[in-house]
């Protein structure tokens, strides 16, 4: 455990100090945002996918209320932004609360499926209300925090950064810990479990609502980083499975896991989109730009990012239950 | 005269039109063995998981420790002191030994040193600590029933019961399994044990009760049990009630 910490504290001083190198680079900052928010939401969907077992397809929904709780607060009033934040974790939380109340009574796939089910009405709310903007979304135009220059990426680095690390910790924390070994049992046997006098119903709920509060921060920072919301960027369906599939890629179950997959897939992604594989094969001359080779990676590849999360999922899934992380365990055992 | 620790009364458990276990009384004192026996499908893990809170009782009550405990469910069943372990084993697949341990000694303690210490010591009661950091789920068969008694004990029971944990095991490690089951009566644990092994229920346990077809066909001392005509005749045939 000591190790695992020592862990954690190295990843956020070499995290903390990439800035530095970088110096001003918009795209590359962006993206590292982009991997530092999909690592923090994958780990904090592995607190109650990963480590009780609850698999849930809505964790969207939780990152959208921590988003649309922000913007509706801080276009409309003029409380501090922690304080908007602290409202967003209140509305996921809540959110989490009345779903896990609900369907952990019962057993099996139901949560799964309510997951969606809550998620779908969330979305479906957001936008049909006018609070929410309906479908045209919100837009933040005025903001400040403290002197912090907001119109830099450097605060939402740092913030999403921040928020990472302690999710880490927390997971670290509860890992270890008696609500740790109560979770696992979930995941392992729910009747061993009740047996040994773990209360299903009540951790769960926990595991479920620590997930959903720091998922609600992730949307919140989101919100005043890209400073417009709308449904479909922060409470999709895609968006939910993005982030379980993060989680399985890099290794469900595990601390690390679900950064690795987050670095994995956001980079993924970005090459994909910016048809990286086109322009490598040009500039090493294996083709030319102007050839129908070319034209077709450009044309099909950047939208086929979500088909190659696809097949690399089933590749996974089929030869490494324990994520790409499963492999470097796996020689280290033997 | 104190109030017994288990004390069942006329509990039945319907499976459709089927009476699984049919008004079926039986006490268990402090600190004592007490054997069940029948043969196959006469209702005795019905029984268990009827009292431990798995099923509900289509009637009857069970008292433990002086409060009435029919219907609770399981987790707090185990909290107040009764604690069964299951014939199909079930072990935490994907943690290690001492980890299943653990989790049993969290039912008594919030700290994780804490449970590492009582997990390790009951490792040992059970000569399972040169295992204790394997995967529970590649264990043989012997020691994952060795492993649902020692997670079991782990929690600080009252009252165990046990669902068959000889079955499957050879002769060396049954009578190891007994002496440890002594041992545990020893300092203090009562202890409901089901079994099919005749010889091992009638040297170790105070009283035996003997389920058919989901009643209670006898009780009584081992010795009235074994001489019993009606209970030779549920397990042998009727031909043998005199041999």
């Amino acid at each position: 455990m000591t190790k695992q910490w020592t862990g954690i504290a190295t990843f956020a001083a070499l995290a903390a100090s990439v800035p530095f190198f970088l110096g001003d680079n918009p795209y590359i900052a962006d993206i590292l945002i982009t991997m530092l928010m999909m690592a923090a939401l994958a780990s904090a969907w592995n607190i109650v996918g990963g480590y009780a077992g609850q698999f849930s397809f809505g964790h969207a929904a939780y990152f959208g209320a921590g988003a649309y709780t922000t913007s509706i607060l801080l276009t409309a009033s003029s409380i501090a932004l922690p304080l908007c934040i602290g409202a967003g974790i209140l509305a996921a939380s809540l959110i989490a609360l009345l779903t896990g109340a609900i369907v952990f009574r019962l057993r099996g796939h139901y949560f799964a499926l309510a997951s969606i089910a809550v998620a779908e009405i969330v979305r479906l709310t957001a936008h049909n209300l006018e609070i929410t903007g309906g479908a045209q979304g919100l837009l933040i135009t005025d903001i400040t925090f403290g002197n912090l220059d907001l119109n830099s990426k450097e605060p939402f680095y740092f913030a999403m950064l921040f928020l990472l690390v302690t999710t880490l910790a927390i997971s670290l924390l509860v890992r270890h810990s008696r609500a740790g070994y109560f979770l696992l049992a979930i995941r392992e046997d729910q009747d061993a479990a009740a047996s040994l006098g773990i209360n299903l119903y009540l951790w769960k709920n926990m595991a479920l609502v620590i997930s959903a509060a720091l998922a609600s921060v992730a949307g919140s920072i989101y919100a005043v980083y890209i400073r417009f919301i709308d449904t479909s960027a922060v409470l999709s369906l895609r968006l939910s499975i993005e982030i379980i599939l993060t989680t399985i890629i890099g290794g469900v179950g595990t601390l690390w896991g679900p950064v690795l997959g987050a670095a994995l897939l956001v980079s993924l992604a970005e090459a994909l989109r910016s048809n990286l594989a086109g322009e490598l094969l040009v500039n090493s001359g294996i083709i030319t730009e102007a050839s129908p080779i070319e034209s077709f990676l450009k044309n099909n590849l950047a939208h086929a990012h979500v088909l190659v999360y696809g097949i690399i999922t089933v590749l996974c899934i089929l030869n490494l239950p324990k994520g790409i992380l499963g492999l470097f365990r796996r020689k280290q055992r033997t | 005269m104190t109030a017994p620790l288990l004390e069942i009364t006329s509990l039945s458990k319907y499976f459709g039109g089927n009476a699984a276990v049919s008004d079926v009384s039986f006490s268990v004192e402090k600190q004592r063995i007490v054997g069940l026996i029948g043969p196959n499908g006469s209702g005795k893990t019905t029984l268990f998981n009827c009292i431990t809170g798995y099923y509900p009782a289509a009637s009857g009550r069970v008292r433990f420790c002086g409060c009435d405990i029919t219907g609770m469910k399981p987790d707090r069943v185990c909290r107040l002191g009764m604690v069964r372990t299951w014939q199909r084993v079930k072990p935490l697949a994907g943690l290690n030994v001492l980890e299943n341990v653990m989790t049993g000694a969290f039912c008594r303690t919030r700290s994780a040193s804490e449970a590492r210490k009582i997990a390790l010591h009951r490792l040992e009661m059970l000569g399972l600590d040169n295992v204790a950091q394997k995967t529970a789920g590649d264990l043989p068969i012997g020691l994952k029933k060795k492993l649902e008694l020692a997670r079991a004990l782990a929690t600080g029971p009252k009252l165990l019961l046990l669902d068959e944990v000889c079955g499957g095991l050879n002769f060396t490690e049954t009578q190891e399994l007994l002496e440890i089951i002594r041992g545990i009566r020893e300092k203090g644990t009562a202890v409901v044990f089901i079994e099919h092994d005749m010889k091992a229920v009638t040297g170790l346990c105070d009283r035996i009760v003997v389920l058919k077809s989901g009643e209670k066909l006898a009780e009584g001392l081992p010795s009235e049990i074994t001489s019993n005509p009606a209970v030779i005749a549920a397990y042998l045939g009727t031909g043998y009630s005199h041999a």
